[in-house]
Formats: structure tokens, C-alpha cells, sequence
């Protein structure tokens, strides 16, 4: 037992077990994981919301409460400065745990916006830990800082020491945790979502400037992450997580071309990628990652895999597939036999959208439509509805900044300024960019939400245009019968103390439409349209899964049969599998009701894969507009290029832009000289600084707009449509 | 930092003049010359003729009676600044008089009793939340629920009761021994004050401190469930550091910028407190004004009262932008 590993390994998890024990009963969030991480590697814990992953990392450090934590079983050994050392069995010595805390091992975390202190300066949190450690004075621990925070890459270190956390941006923010972490030059760091809340360009430059200290400062890394994209491109192996199990473990290069276990396979294949077909199902897992407590006996994954089996009653074996590659799974119990290798490319079966649902709810999801929407079938429908069912011209949307007891206004943040987009009936318009460039406004604005400061916006939803800008409310709830809208957040956006009947037919009682029991017949088909049980309606918007409540909010969105649909990061806040379903299921609806829609989102894989056109914006202008195809194989607008190399690539070793885009999203209030972008532009020239450039069309293409002054020059690097040419990868994407 | 404090001072002196306006108009609005009222009253009283003219007179110069309220407005402010209250009907003298020392000792039992609050509930609240579900959480947390659902006079009544009958005790009210009552103020005064006056701290401090602790604990635990204090743990600091360095100073915040709003309560209570206990302060002094419409001595009081709640206010803002830099930094 108790046997210190090889001197390879820098961190060893023997099949640790930790339950939390609650009024409820215990239930155990890791079961039984094993994990290690040698010199200098980057492994990947990855796995969907709720797995165990914070759980099993956070206990090599201690840093899982306990009570009502308790570690059953394991070991976990950790190369400190003093040798192997076992760190579950120096819980009771808490000094001597806080001796490897920040100095052996250190730690990042999720939320850079709420893990430094609001109170205390960036440099006396920095130089603390130093201090906390070694015996320096203060003088060369504030040298050291000002080293690390160049190491880092912020910008002034001098001057960072003095600010506050309210001062820096995220990621600026997680640049300072990180220097915070390696100060001391620990051999692992171990990083929990560390980009999970950040823009996708800054989540590029964190994920960039970990993989570059990785090299400088010789240490390993445990990444965990829910996305497989991140993964791909920086660790070395990958461990598959899944319901307090480790399912799959391999190099990432093994995991990526041949994945063996189903869970794994689902979980690439939900993801909507650069590569997959677009505007086609995504083969998504069905059901949801089931509550704790209702896992499945024998095999967690059972009510889930598409190839279960009897035997899957019982827990699968662990099986060493090739030396670092090994899977928990009963389709591999016998590797040797001939049906191994058709078992590693076995992947599930074409269009397992249904799903038996979550068990602990019993909500059933009924089987949508079997005809998939096809890209050929859109272009026909494209062609013979040629007319716009929204246009906005012009439109602007300023929030006047206020100060002072007086309310004096101080600025204007121009959250949209001058947008002219059109919405083709029956098309879907992608709106990408980062957060805060101003895409939620422009939803807003459509619908009238808000007032807009200028410009024009027409709507119609019968054929004809008729101009919406300015019409007084009572008008402009009858136009609102022909719009619905679903949001990020399903929780917050569904009132908790209606039940769902009542909250899916609130806009048709509100407009008439139906009355008494014709409600409840309604409800009962919109419910099922959405892939929900019609007898669900009495229950409360709590007793549904982040999904099933994003499902109950389209319900809702559709009540009124409206013609145009605004989506506004409808998936962001669910875990990868139930992405799928939900983008599924919008592009079902789609297709079926002929629906217009604004799709909403910062993810520009997910916008390609649902939207016929696409439009980037950037700081409340427009950038470039056109196919969806055509920008992302051949962007003409620097920031499109920036946005497209930033969405890590489920494809290892995949090189993406080495050009990233420097810096972060200026202040909308104050927005940079002529082109916006040129503070981040790798391309920027003079004139650039001076003359803003207008949306222009693009060479010769039409319908592609672009408003850069070099777009002809330039020739900006895309995703070339390698799908089909590179197997496994495009298989992973998505299949045809 | 700089325009922080001087917003805050800006609001202040605004309330401070609102609240004049309105006590002068309240002053202003019985029907009824006040002067005629006041001969009225000192000639039922038989007062010589000649010191009612003169006293008459003397009113009638100090308030600018007879000129347009803007000017009347102004002497009586300016009289208040200079500390002049007015006159009492109710006992025939000046307020300012009356007032005197209660004032003091209640402003001074008000600071006592804050400080009392502080440094009992602050330790008790951050401990409980360290140790939380500990006997000594469990413990704490009844106590604070009942300090705070038990009202303060209830509590004096039984201090008295008890101490009646227990300890035989045949002066348990006021904040001095007999002795001492009307006595110049002396080291043996001030000795013999103390030894009363933390039963009063005690008693009317109880609601708050218990509320205070209520109030700690659940910011201590929300503050100690923050990713930067996991961020500090990481650093491998120890518990105190941990706790006192990083967790306290975030969760005494609104404590803190309670404390203006606290000031209120505090005389509200030591009002009835002081009732039952017959003590010298300003809250008997207040009621009885309003009940017998002593409108002078009323409003000259509120003015008091306000000024010192709106001074605490304040403070408390000071320390806040002191201690925080997210206040000091805004604007
Ligand atoms: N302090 C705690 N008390 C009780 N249960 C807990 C506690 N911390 C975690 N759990 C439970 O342990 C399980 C695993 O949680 P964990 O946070 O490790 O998941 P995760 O994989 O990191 O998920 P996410 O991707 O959402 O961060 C969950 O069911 C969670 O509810
Ligand atoms: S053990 Fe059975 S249920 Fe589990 S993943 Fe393998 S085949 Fe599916
Ligand atoms: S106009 Fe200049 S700064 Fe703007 S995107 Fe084009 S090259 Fe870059
Ligand atoms: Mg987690």
C-alpha cells in the first residue's frame, strides 16, 4: 500500500473517494478516481457540470470543506520539495499542508473576477504568499512581483502593484492569479476553468501565456475544463470524467482520433466545431448528466450509452487499451478478442436525439422529427422567400453615463452606434463578437425593448414592411405577437413562482388568444413541440434541468406562433451534451415553423453551425457581414480572423493564428479613433487611426460586407473546410 | 477620495437644513401669536408686569417676530448655532438649560453603547462563523435570537425586579448613587457613573449587539464562501491570517455604515430604557416636550438629535472609503 510512486510523477491520485454526507444521505462525488500528471505535462480533467472534477482536484490541496466532506478512500501523493509526500493524511497537520499550499502546488480558479481581493492591492497579495514562504525581505519580495507580473505579460508592472481588483479587467485579472500562483515557483499548478468566464479572445491569451510557462518555468499542469476544444490544443493527455469516475484516460492525440469510450464519443460529437456540416443535427448524448444520487448502478454512464448492455449492471473494468490509453467500459473487456477494434470506432447510432431524460424527474423528451433539415433543402427555402421581414437602418442605442449627487452626465457609452442588418424571411442572422460589444442591444432594439437613441427599424411579419421605430406601446404589442425571445439565463428568465402553464401561456392569455382549458391544450402542444411531456404543466420552473427549463423558455418564445425569433446566447450557460439538444431543437423548430431569427452568441462555432448569414460586431459597429460559409472560410475583417483563431479546435497539434489579437476590449464609452479595432489590429497602419473605415462590399463576392480599409489586401487566414478530409476529427464534429 | 468626502459633506449639510426648515416650520405653525401666548402664560403665572414686557420684548428682538419667516429663519438657526435652544414653557426655562447635561451623557452612553456593540458582537459573530454548527455557533445563535426578539424595556424590568429581590438592592435606577446625584462633577462622580452605567450599556445595548452578531456571522460565512479567500488559502496563510487579513475587512464593511443608522435606535431605546430606569437623558426630556407641545424645547432637540446622527453618518462614511477602495475610487 502506502508506497510512494516513481519520481516520474509529480502527482498521483490512487482511486480516491470523497462523499458528502448530507440530511439526505451521503452521496459519493468521487468514486473511486485515479490520476496522475508527470514532470513537466499538461493533463486535462475534463467532464460536463457536476462530475467531481473541482471535488478531486481541490482535494489534493485541502481545500474541500470537510465536514460535510468525508475522504473514504485513496491516496494522493504530491511531489514536494521535502519528496513524495501523501497529502490526505496531512489534513490533520494543517501546517504542514500550508507549507506545499502556493510553494509546492498552487492553484487557479474559475472566477478571476471574484478570487482577488476587492480590499487589498495587487501587490500586497502577491508579495504576501512570497513572504508566507521564504525568508526574503520586503524589498526583493516586491522585485520579485514586479518580475512575475512582467512574466505574466500585464502591462506597467510598476503600476500594477498599486491597483485594486476593481481597477483590471478579467482577464488582466487572471494574469495577476497567476502570477500570484507561480510566484514561488511551485512544480504543479492546478487550474479549475480557469477561462471559463472569459471573452473568447482573452481565454485564447490565458490558455497561450499557460502553455508558454509551462516551458519557463519547467512545471506540470492539471487543467481541468468542460471544453474539449481547450484540451485539445494544450495538454498532453486527457482524463474523462463522468459522474465521480474517471471514463477515459489517454494521450490527447489517442482521445481525439480514437475516442473508445461512448461517453467520450458523445461528448465530441456534441460539440458544434468549425468543421461540422452546418445547419445539421449535432449527434448529442441524450438526457442530462443525472443527479448524484440517482447514478445508475454498475456502469454510471447506462442511461445514457447508446450501446448498453446487460452486463453494464455491473461496474466496468478499467481496460488498458494501449499503454496510456484505457477506458472503464464492458465493450472493451476483451481487447484481445477481434471485436476490440471495431469496438474503438463504434460510434453511437445516427440520431439519438431522443432521450430517456432525467431519471430523478422522470420528464420524458419525446423524439422530435425523424427528416433532419439539410444544408439543400435551406437554400431552396432561401430562394423562393427572397423578401426581408426585418430591416434596421442606422440604428444607434446610447446610454448616457451619470455621476455625482446631480446625476450629471459624464459620457455616453455607445452600446450600438449605427448598425444596418436585414433579417431575410425564413433565414437565420448569426450576431457574434465579445461580451460587451453590444450584441444584446441590438436584440433589444429589434424588439423594442428599448428605445432606440436613432435610426430607423422595420418589421413585417406578414409580407409587408411597416416601420416599428417609433410606435406606441399598444401598437407594438400586437407586432410583438409575431416576435419571441429566449434568453441566456433559463432560471432567472422563467419566473420561479409560476408553474409552467401558466408561464407558456402568459403571452397567449396576454394577447387573446386562448382562454380556460384551450390554455392548457396549447401548453400541452408548444411542450411537446419542445421535446417535453404535455402533463408536465402543473410543476414548478425548479423542478426542470438547465436544459428542460431552456426548452420550456422556447416553449414560451413560440406561444404566439411568431414569424421571428430573437435568441440571445440561448445555450451558453448549458453544459455541452444539452447545447446539442438545444441547438437541435432550435433548428428543428426552424424548419419546421419557417421561423426568422437573430441568433445571439460570443462562441463563433456555435453561431456558423445554426446561422445561414453571419454579422460580426465589434465595439457597437458592425465589422462584417455575410455567409456563414464564406466568413469563416475567408474573413475579410481582422477582428473575424481574431475571432475565428480564438475557438480552440477539438483537433490536437492543430496550429491556430499565431497572430492573436493583443489586449483587451476597450472602454465602449471612450472607443478608439477610426477603425475601433486598430488598438488590437496585427495589421493596423496608420490611416488606420485617423479614417473609420465604412461597410463596404467585399472585392467582387456579393452579399459580403466588410469594414476594414485594407480588405483587399489583405489575406486573412480561415478554417479551411477540412472536415471531410481529416476522418476522425470531422467524425467527432459532426457526421455526414 | 477627495470629492467622496465632499459629496457626503454636501448631503450632510443639505440634511441638516431640511430638518431646521421643517422644525422651524413646526415651531411656526400653532395657531396663535407666540408672544401673546407666552404673556398669556407668564402673567396666569403672576409675574411682575414689567419683567413680562421686558421678557416679551427680549423674544420678540432675539426671533425677529413680526419680520417675514426668511429672516425669522435665520435668526433662529443662527441662535441654535450659537447654542441658544429657546425657551421652555413647559418648565419656564431656557432649553438650552434643560438640555445641558442629558444631552451629553446621552451622546456619550450612545458612543459607550456602539463601542460595547462592537466589541462584544464583531469577536462573538466572526467566531461563530468560523465555527460554524460548533457548540459555541449553537449557543451564540440562541442567544443573539433571543437578545433580539426580547425588547429592551422588558429587559430593564427584569434587571430590576431581579435585583430588587435577589440582591436586596434599594437603588438600582439612575446613573448614580444617591449621593452623587447632585454633586459636582468629580473623579468619585465619574467612578461611581461607571459603576452603573454598564448596566444600562448592558441593557440597551443588548437588541443591537445581538442583532450585530446576527449580522456578522452570516457576512463572516458569506465572505469566507468568497473564491478569494480560496485564493488566499492557496497562498498557504494561516487561519488568523486568513480570517483577519483578508475575511474581516470585507465583512465588517456594512457593520460599519450601519452605524449612522444604528444612532437612531440607540437613543429610541435608551428612551425607554431611561424611562423605566429614571435616567438624566435627552429621550424622557424629548417625550415629555411633545406631550405637553413644548415646541421649542421639542424641535431644539430633534435639531440636536439630527445633527449628531447625521455627524455619526458621516464618520461612519469616512471610515467606509478608508477602509474600501472600490468607495474610494468611485467618482
Ligand atoms: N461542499 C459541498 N457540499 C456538498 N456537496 C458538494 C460540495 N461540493 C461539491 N459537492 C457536490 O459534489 C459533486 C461534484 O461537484 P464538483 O464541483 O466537483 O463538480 P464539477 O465537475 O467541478 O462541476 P462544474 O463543472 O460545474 O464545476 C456535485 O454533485 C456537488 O453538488
Ligand atoms: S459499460 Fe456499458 S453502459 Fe457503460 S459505457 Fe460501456 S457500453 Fe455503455
Ligand atoms: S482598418 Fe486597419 S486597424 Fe481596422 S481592421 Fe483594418 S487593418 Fe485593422
Ligand atoms: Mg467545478
Amino acid at each position: 500500500m502506502n508506497s510512494p510512486p516513481d519520481s516520474d510523477k509529480v502527482l498521483d491520485i490512487r482511486n480516491l473517494r470523497v462523499s458528502f454526507s448530507s440530511i439526505a444521505g451521503a452521496t459519493r462525488a468521487v468514486n473511486g478516481v485515479s490520476l496522475n500528471v508527470r514532470s513537466g505535462e499538461i493533463v486535462g480533467l475534463v467532464g460536463e457540470s457536476g462530475c467531481g472534477k473541482s471535488v478531486t482536484i481541490r482535494s489534493i490541496v485541502g481545500l474541500v470543506p470537510s465536514p460535510p466532506a468525508l475522504f473514504e478512500d485513496g491516496e494522493i501523493w504530491l511531489r514536494t520539495r521535502r519528496g513524495m509526500t501523501e497529502t490526505l493524511s496531512l489534513y490533520k497537520n494543517m501546517k504542514a499542508l500550508r507549507q506545499i499550499r502556493g510553494r509546492d502546488v498552487s492553484m487557479i480558479f474559475q472566477e478571476p473576477m471574484r478570487s482577488v481581493h476587492p480590499m487589498m492591492t495587487i501587490g500586497q497579495q502577491i508579495t504576501e504568499g512570497i513572504l508566507e514562504h521564504e525568508v526574503v525581505d520586503p524589498a526583493e519580495a516586491y522585485d520579485r512581483t514586479v518580475e512575475m507580473l512582467d512574466l505574466v505579460g500585464l502591462p506597467n508592472p510598476p503600476a500594477q502593484m498599486n491597483r485594486y481588483a476593481h481597477e483590471l479587467s478579467g482577464g488582466m485579472r487572471q494574469r495577476a492569479l497567476i502570477a500570484l500562483a507561480l510566484v514561488c515557483h511551485p512544480q504543479l499548478l492546478l487550474a479549475d476553468e480557469p477561462t471559463t468566464a472569459l471573452d473568447v479572445t482573452i481565454q485564447a491569451q490565458i490558455l497561450e501565456l499557460i502553455r508558454d510557462l509551462r516551458e519557463r518555468m519547467s512545471m506540470s499542469v492539471l487543467l481541468i475544463t468542460h471544453n474539449m476544444g481547450v484540451v485539445a490544443n494544450l495538454a498532453d493527455r486527457i482524463s474523462v470524467m463522468y459522474l465521480g469516475r474517471i471514463m477515459e484516460t489517454g494521450t490527447v492525440e489517442e482521445i481525439f482520433k480514437e475516442p473508445a469510450h461512448p461517453y467520450t464519443q458523445g461528448l465530441l460529437a456534441s460539440m458544434p466545431s468549425l468543421f461540422s456540416q452546418p445547419k445539421t443535427h449535432l449527434q448529442s448524448l441524450r438526457g442530462v448528466v443525472p443527479e448524484l444520487a440517482m447514478a445508475p448502478k454498475g456502469c454510471v454512464f447506462a442511461d445514457r450509452c447508446p450501446h448498453v448492455m446487460p452486463i453494464c449492471d455491473e461496474t466496468p473494468p478499467v481496460v488498458e487499451l494501449r499503454a496510456d490509453h484505457s477506458a472503464a467500459c464492458w465493450l472493451y473487456d476483451d481487447v484481445e478478442a477481434s471485436q476490440g477494434p471495431d469496438a474503438v470506432t463504434a460510434r453511437p447510432p445516427h440520431g439519438s436525439d431522443s432521450t430517456l431524460g432525467d431519471s430523478s424527474q422522470r420528464v420524458e423528451v419525446i423524439p422530435l422529427t425523424k427528416t433532419e433539415p439539410t444544408a439543400d433543402a435551406d437554400q431552396k427555402k432561401l430562394a423562393d422567400s427572397d423578401t426581408d421581414l426585418l430591416q434596421i437602418e442606422n440604428v444607434a442605442l446610447h446610454y448616457p453615463i451619470l455621476r455625482g449627487l446631480l446625476r450629471r452626465q459624464v459620457g455616453t457609452v455607445r452600446a450600438v452606434d449605427g448598425v444596418d442588418l436585414s433579417i431575410r424571411r425564413g433565414e437565420t442572422l448569426g450576431l457574434v463578437g465579445e461580451s460587451g460589444c453590444g450584441k444584446t442591444s441590438v436584440g433589444r432594439l429589434v424588439t423594442r425593448l428599448v428605445e432606440p437613441s436613432a435610426g430607423r427599424i422595420h418589421f413585417g411579419a406578414d409580407g409587408r414592411l411597416e416601420e416599428i421605430t417609433h410606435i406606441p406601446q399598444k401598437e407594438m404589442k400586437g407586432v410583438r405577437r409575431s416576435m419571441g425571445m429566449v434568453f441566456q439565463d433559463p432560471l432567472s428568465s422563467l419566473n420561479a413562482r409560476m408553474n409552467i402553464r401558466n408561464i407558456v401561456g402568459e403571452p397567449l392569455m396576454l394577447h387573446g388568444m386562448a382562454r380556460g382549458s384551450a390554455v392548457d391544450e396549447r401548453v400541452g402542444e408548444l411542450l411537446e413541440m419542445v421535446g417535453l411531456r404535455a402533463a408536465h404543466q402543473s410543476r414548478f420552473p425548479h423542478a426542470f434541468s438547465g436544459g428542460q427549463r431552456q426548452r420550456i423558455a422556447i416553449a414560451r418564445a413560440l406561444a404566439t406562433e411568431p414569424s421571428f425569433l430573437v435568441a440571445d446566447e440561448p445555450v451558453s450557460a448549458l453544459d455541452v451534451s444539452v447545447q446539442a439538444q438545444i441547438l437541435n431543437l432550435l433548428l428543428t423548430l426552424q424548419q419546421q415553423l419557417n421561423l426568422s431569427m437573430l441568433f445571439i452568441a460570443h462562441d463563433i462555432a456555435v453561431v456558423r453551425h445554426v446561422s445561414d448569414r453571419i454579422a460580426v460586431m465589434y465595439l457597437g459597429k458592425i465589422v462584417e457581414l455575410g455567409n456563414a460559409r464564406d466568413i469563416c472560410v475567408r474573413p475579410v475583417h481582422p477582428y473575424t480572423e481574431a475571432l475565428l483563431a480564438s475557438i480552440p479546435l477539438p483537433i490536437p497539434g492543430l496550429a491556430t493564428l499565431q497572430e492573436m489579437p493583443k489586449g483587451d476590449l476597450p472602454d465602449p464609452a471612450n472607443p478608439p479613433t477610426g477603425c475601433r479595432f486598430h488598438t488590437r489590429c496585427p495589421y493596423s497602419q496608420p490611416i488606420c487611426e485617423q479614417e473609420e473605415p465604412p461597410l463596404v462590399p467585399f472585392a467582387d463576392a456579393v452579399d459580403h460586407f466588410g469594414a476594414c480599409h485594407f480588405q483587399d489586401e489583405l489575406h486573412l487566414q480561415g478554417v479551411e473546410e477540412i472536415g471531410e478530409i481529416h476522418g476522425p476529427a470531422a467524425a467527432a464534429g459532426g457526421e455526414e | 477620495m477627495r470629492t467622496y468626502i465632499l459629496q457626503r459633506f454636501i448631503q450632510m449639510i443639505i440634511v441638516m437644513v431640511v430638518v431646521m426648515l421643517v422644525s422651524f416650520i413646526i415651531v411656526e405653525l400653532p395657531p396663535g401669536d407666540f408672544l401673546t401666548t407666552l404673556r398669556e402664560q407668564l402673567s396666569e403665572q403672576n409675574v411682575d408686569p414689567k419683567v413680562i414686557d421686558s421678557t416679551v420684548e427680549m423674544y420678540r428682538a432675539r426671533y425677529g417676530l413680526g419680520e417675514n419667516w426668511f429672516f425669522r429663519f435665520g435668526k433662529w438657526a443662527w441662535s441654535l448655532m450659537k447654542g441658544d435652544m429657546g425657551y421652555s414653557m413647559q418648565h419656564n426655562r431656557p432649553a438650552s438649560e434643560l438640555m445641558g447635561e442629558r444631552l451629553s451623557l446621552t451622546i456619550w452612553i450612545s458612543i459607550a453603547t456602539l463601542a460595547f456593540m462592537f466589541v462584544v458582537a464583531v469577536p462573538i459573530g466572526m467566531l461563530s462563523a468560523i465555527k460554524q454548527y460548533s457548540a459555541w455557533d449553537h449557543s451564540f445563535t440562541f442567544l443573539a435570537l433571543l437578545g433580539v426578539s426580547v425588547p429592551s424595556f422588558i429587559t430593564a424590568l427584569v434587571f430590576l425586579l431581579l435585583s430588587v429581590t435577589l440582591l436586596g438592592a434599594t437603588t438600582v435606577a439612575g446613573l448614580f448613587s444617591p449621593e452623587y446625584v447632585t454633586a459636582e462633577w468629580s473623579w468619585a462622580k465619574f467612578l461611581d457613573m461607571l459603576k452603573h452605567v454598564w448596566i444600562i450599556l448592558f441593557i440597551v445595548g443588548l437588541g443591537d449587539t445581538a442583532s450585530t452578531i446576527r449580522v456578522m456571522r452570516a457576512r463572516m460565512l458569506d465572505t469566507l464562501g468568497e473564491p478569494y479567500i480560496d485564493t488566499a488559502r492557496m497562498k498557504g496563510l494561516s487561519g488568523a491570517k486568513i480570517y483577519f487579513r483578508h475575511a474581516l475587512r470585507v465583512a465588517i464593511n456594512p457593520i460599519i455604515s450601519s452605524i449612522g443608522l444604528r444612532f437612531p435606535q440607540i437613543i429610541s431605546g435608551s428612551t425607554i430604557v431611561a424611562i423605566v430606569l429614571t435616567l438624566p437623558l435627552i429621550g424622557p426630556l424629548l417625550l415629555d416636550a411633545l406631550l405637553g407641545e413644548d415646541v421649542y424645547l421639542a424641535c431644539s432637540i430633534l435639531v440636536v438629535l439630527t445633527l449628531a446622527l447625521v455627524v455619526g453618518n458621516f464618520l461612519a462614511d469616512l471610515a467606509l472609503a478608508w477602509l474600501d477602495p472600490r468607495i474610494r475610487f468611485e467618482s
